[in-house]
């Protein structure tokens, strides 16, 4: 029998590098966080986060190269 | 209480149920019971005044107190109302399942809920302390060196585990088509947003959790205290 490691299967390359980047992302905010604990407190803070790393920064990377 | 499993099951109750509820309401409810006390709970200072309560186990949870946000009542109230409101059955419904499931993962704790409000028992397993009255930072390190931190852990395993509720094609097959205020938000919001949106409290949850599990076992070296009912090493509140 096949060990499963995943319910859904494994993640394509595209979605490998998706994750990748959340992963960068994450690091940050867990480095930050830990340095400076009020970072974590704040659910609006953890999306504003997010939403600034891992969507805006690459958005505005790719429209200038 | 819980530090991150009301980011995180969300996550899975979309994966099963999918269609049958909107993902935003169902966030929301799952915060919700603590969305105005808990900064009462922990305490602030505002100026010259520290504003705590002087009993904050029986204020979050208990009664006289605010403990009937973590009943079903509470919930199905809240969710009668924004069907309503709002003239939609899916986020009445879908606030009621967050909410539900907010109020049964804090009967793990010490205090429990008032889970049939108004009747006044606490519905507690008492599996890890709730420490809430010691203040944030005592309240973090006990949690996240007890059983609760390891039933975060599970959820964001399995968030993990079922990846594929996290992905693009998910969002726009199920999360984006299941709920109108989805494209009602994309007049504005461009779709690569609201998938990342759409992620956020999944990321905030295990993010902290490992934030917050370092700070306690690497900068600060709290001992773990995995017994029923630890860590030991705090004072756990009771109803």
């Amino acid at each position: 029998m096949r060990l499963r490691l995943l319910k859904d299967g494994f993640p394509n390359p595209r979605e490998r590098r998706v994750f990748a980047g959340y992963l960068l992302a994450a690091a940050v905010y867990i480095a930050i966080g830990v340095a400076v604990t009020d970072f974590l407190l704040s659910f609006w803070v953890g999306v504003a986060y997010i939403v600034l790393a891992a969507w805006a920064v690459p958005t505005i990377v790719r429209r200038l190269t | 209480m819980s530090w991150a499993a009301h980011d995180l099951e969300p996550y899975a109750f979309q994966r099963h149920l999918k269609l049958k509820v909107a993902f935003v309401p169902l966030l929301i409810g799952s915060y919700s019971p603590d969305m105005m006390t808990k900064w009462f709970v922990y305490g602030i200072h505002l100026g010259p005044w520290d504003l705590k309560a002087s009993d904050p186990a029986k204020f979050h949870r208990g009664w006289p107190g605010f403990g009937f946000t973590h009943s079903f009542i509470y919930g199905l109230v809240i969710g009668l109302i924004i069907w309503k409101v709002f003239g939609s059955k899916l986020w009445g419904l879908s606030f009621i399942v967050g909410q539900f499931a907010h109020a049964l993962t804090d009967t793990g704790d010490t205090v429990g809920t008032m889970l049939l409000f108004p009747w006044t028992f606490h519905f507690h397993l008492g599996a890890w302390a709730y420490a809430g009255q010691t203040g944030r930072m005592t309240d973090a390190a006990a949690y996240f060196s007890g059983l609760g931190c390891m039933w975060d852990a599970v959820w964001m395993v399995y968030g993990f585990y079922s990846w594929r509720v996290l992905t693009g094609d998910f969002f726009d097959t199920y999360i984006f088509k299941g709920d109108s205020f989805w494209p009602w938000l994309n007049r504005w919001v461009p779709r690569g947003a609201l998938l990342t949106l759409y992620r956020a409290a999944f990321f905030y949850g295990s993010s902290r959790w490992i934030a917050w599990t370092i700070w306690a076992h690497v900068i600060h070296h709290y001992p773990y205290d995995l017994s029923w009912g630890g860590p030991h090493w705090v004072h756990a509140a009771h109803p």
